[in-house]
């Protein structure tokens, strides 16, 4: 008994002189603190000007069909020029995208463009220019006059209508959720104070900073963008059309779509305000395209693997 | 030792209690005290003995004995010193400069040929692959050597730090682009674009910072290292003066015109004056050489090949951006002025094998801006299969691929000389050196000892 009081006494001691001349703690040999895995460039929150708002609250039809082209017609100028020119995106599987193994631009969006220039030209060989542009610089590219045609999962609404011309929508795609197999995540609804990527200017982001659950918005320049801050784990789900979400989860089988679609988007090609000419020349050219086998042909190749089949929008005219 | 020391007070014992009681004055004074008195005893007593000849004779000695080996003590201990900062110079820090200019240009030349091998159709070609690896070897490999040296350098360390971290970070992304474009994915050139962008937004200027930091720690060493050594070269001439002043009292007070070893301390004296003269003035001017011929111009070359290489991955990348990568043109508008102009600089003072090598490498940067002009029209037309071929591929004829290696090379090879030119002068200025330190100390002794000899004689004849 005496021992183990003694004992206790010497080890108090003790410690009492180790907290009276502390050594010190041992150097930490990588203070490296919080690490933070890079960015891609471009990278921000919801959109402060909303420029791609989901409203609907206009007349959003498109001009009648008209597919001659009269001498000093837009058309004119661009078979003058030999070359139509088309903003397109390189980085949205299934629908415009490079392939790294030929080297060419690949996707339903691109074969819109090759018909259009087909009407143009004849045959579309060697007659495109391609441009890839991000999601938020369409509108400018239109206004600017740098390309002739936007075909680039580009969804026909009011505010947008004010700055560019629309065809008649070519195709029908409605916002999903794109989250991980293991989150749990079933919809929007899971998402509440989680990070949400979508496209810069898109109306998907504009959905997003809207949502009832408020999710945090994250803005990116390009579609697969996206994809890779769902891979680095940098978001917790992306939410955009179910056609360019398909897309994503081709590339990475981690990944699904998951709920119904809960907006309705209609994909037109963006033309330059004024030029109703060609608004009408591209009408004309997606009536064939819609009414013939292409447009069939395309979806069975592009889309049906990943959504199921699905016949074109039903169109109408002012 | 002390007076109190031998009779402690015990305070509070039997007997205690009255003061301690002053030391009497005819006492020995206390340790300190002396001490202090010292210099005043000798000052006096120097005084009164330099009244006498004699006295002033041994006084003039004792000085001349202690200001030779004074200037001998500090002038080998100078001359060494400079002798090994400029050893430092060649064995430690251009390796460092060197070390660091390395990571900065691999670095910038990785993200060049990841960029390029990007571009290929299919797989890539296996020559970028192993220079991208071989980049990213080198970029290791240097920054460790520089690591080694950055420990005392706050700013210097930070910047290997952020090396450190990222480059693990960007090989993989780098990784994660090459297997998604085998798969056909276009997530892959997300990732090779954000890898692209940590190397320049954090990678690249910490490497650039780091190249500075080292390349001046250099050129003010290869300053400190071809100065005028003014405490040595004063003291020297003091001796001079003061050995000559002896000999003319000498001559005034005796009528006999030499002193055998007086003549001997000034001869050691002169020759120490004219050695050390003559040997670090060689030495300044080559060590000042090895900078204006070699490292300076070194600086320079490699600045040019970095702005050169950056450009070049701007020029990739504005293709793999297709359309998107206006930042990139704007890149490459701002660095090919840099290229030319940094290719100038060198024209101006290049000579010989370099001065060659630059005229290629200012011919090929001039062919390489009319290609790319065309690389970037075919671009803007939408030719852009032809745009990558012209750009990318090695086996056309005066491509932008082919061009830009030759460029590059030219500019390794001037870098080659430069190297070599710091080392040929920089050794030669430590050779001017050889045995002047040791020299020194001995000519200081033989000027000491022919002081002593000279003036004993004189003493002797007042016995």
């Amino acid at each position: 008994m005496a021992r183990g009081k003694v004992a206790a006494l010497v080890a108090a001691v003790a410690l009492l002189a180790a907290g009276c001349g502390s050594a010190g703690t041992p150097a930490d040999p990588a203070p490296v603190g919080d690490v933070q895995a890079p960015l891609p460039a471009g990278v921000g929150g919801a959109d402060t000007h909303g420029g791609g708002a989901a409203d609907n609250n206009c007349d959003t039809r498109s001009l009648a069909p008209n597919g001659s082209i009269p001498s000093g017609s837009t058309m004119d100028r661009i078979r003058d020029r030999g070359r139509l020119i088309a903003g397109v995106d390189q980085t949205n599987f299934l629908f415009g995208f490079l392939n790294p193994a030929s080297g060419n631009l690949e996707g339903f969006d691109i074969e819109i463009v090759k018909q259009i220039a087909a009407s143009i030209f004849g045959r579309w060989e060697g007659h495109i220019q391609w441009v890839a542009i991000p999601s938020s610089a369409r509108e400018q590219v239109l206004k600017d006059y740098q390309v002739d045609i936007v075909v680039r999962t580009y969804s026909i609404t009011c505010s947008r209508m004010k700055d560019v011309a629309f065809s008649a929508p070519y195709y029908q795609a409605g916002q999903a959720v794109l989250a991980p197999k293991s989150s749990g995540v079933r919809g929007m609804q899971d998402l509440g104070g989680r990070k949400v990527c979508a496209a810069t200017n898109s109306t998907s982001l504009a959905t997003i900073s809207t949502a009832p659950s408020r999710p945090i918005p994250v803005s990116v320049n390009n579609w697969s963008d996206c994809l890779l801050l769902i891979q680095q784990g940098q978001v917790d789900a992306i939410s955009t059309d179910d056609v360019i979400l398909a897309g994503m989860a081709r590339q990475d089988p981690n990944l699904e779509v998951v709920g119904e679609p809960f907006t309705r988007e209609f994909y037109g090609v963006g033309i330059p305000l004024g030029q109703d000419d060609m608004v009408r020349f591209v009408n004309a050219v997606l009536e064939n395209i819609r009414n013939g086998n292409a447009w069939q042909n395309t979806y069975k190749y592009w889309i049906e693997p990943a959504l199921g089949p699905a016949s074109p929008p039903a169109v109408s005219y002012r | 030792m002390t007076a109190t020391a031998t009779r402690p007070a015990v305070p509070g014992g039997p007997g205690g209690g009255f003061p301690e009681s002053a030391p009497p004055d005819n006492a020995p004074r206390s340790g300190l005290a002396g001490l202090l008195e010292l210099p005043g005893a000798a000052v006096r007593g120097v005084v009164r003995s330099a009244r006498t000849t004699p006295g002033r004779l041994t006084v003039i000695v004792i000085g001349l004995i202690v200001l030779a080996l004074v200037t001998g003590v500090v002038a080998t201990v100078t001359l060494q010193s400079r002798k090994n900062t400029i050893n430092d110079l060649i064995d430690h820090r251009e390796p460092l400069a060197a070390a660091s200019q390395e990571v900065y240009r691999s670095l910038s030349d990785a993200d060049a040929t990841a960029a390029s091998a990007f571009l290929a159709i299919g797989v890539e070609p296996p020559s970028l692959r192993q220079r991208y690896d071989t980049d990213i070897a080198r970029a290791g490999v240097a920054l460790a050597k520089a690591a080694s040296d950055s420990a005392g350098v706050a700013e210097a360390a930070a910047q290997v730090e952020i090396l450190s971290r990222q480059l693990p970070v960007y090989t993989g992304l780098v990784e994660t682009a090459r297997a998604n474009k085998r798969q056909g994915f276009p997530v892959g050139s997300s990732y090779l674009r954000e890898a692209s962008d940590l190397m320049r937004s954090t990678i690249l200027p910490a490497a650039e910072d780091l190249y500075r930091i080292d390349t001046d720690r250099l050129a003010e060493e290869q300053d400190d290292a071809s100065g005028v050594p003014w405490v040595v070269a004063v003291l020297v001439l003091a001796l001079l003066a003061a050995l000559i002043a002896t000999q003319v009292y000498l001559t005034r007070r005796t009528n006999r015109v030499l002193n055998v070893g007086l003549v001997i301390a000034t001869a050691a004296t002169a020759l120490a004056l004219l050695w050390g003269a003559v040997a670090v003035t060689v030495q300044s001017v080559l060590v000042d050489s090895g900078n204006d011929d070699g490292s300076h111009q070194v600086d320079v070359l490699v600045r040019a090949r970095i702005a050169a290489l950056q450009a070049r991955a701007n020029e990739t990348l504005t293709l793999v951006a297709r359309g998107d990568g206006g930042t990139y043109e704007q890149d490459w508008n701002e660095l090919t002025p840099q290229v030319t102009g940094l290719l100038n600089e060198a024209r101006g003072f290049a000579t010989g094998d370099v001065a060659r090598e630059v005229q290629g490498a200012a011919d090929s940067a001039e062919r390489w801006l009319v290609i790319h002009q065309d690389i970037h029209a075919k671009d803007v037309e939408g030719d852009y299969a032809e745009a990558v071929k012209l750009a990318v591929d090695s086996s056309v004829p005066g491509g932008a691929a082919t061009t830009f290696a030759n460029l590059d090379d030219a500019l390794v090879a001037a870098i080659e000389h430069g190297r070599q030119a710091f080392l040929d002068d920089t050794r030669a200025g430590d050779r001017a050196l050889t045995l002047l330190a040791p020299g020194f100390a001995v000519l200081a002794v033989v000027a000491a000892g022919g002081a002593t000899m000279g003036i004993r004689d004189r003493l002797r004849e007042y016995r």
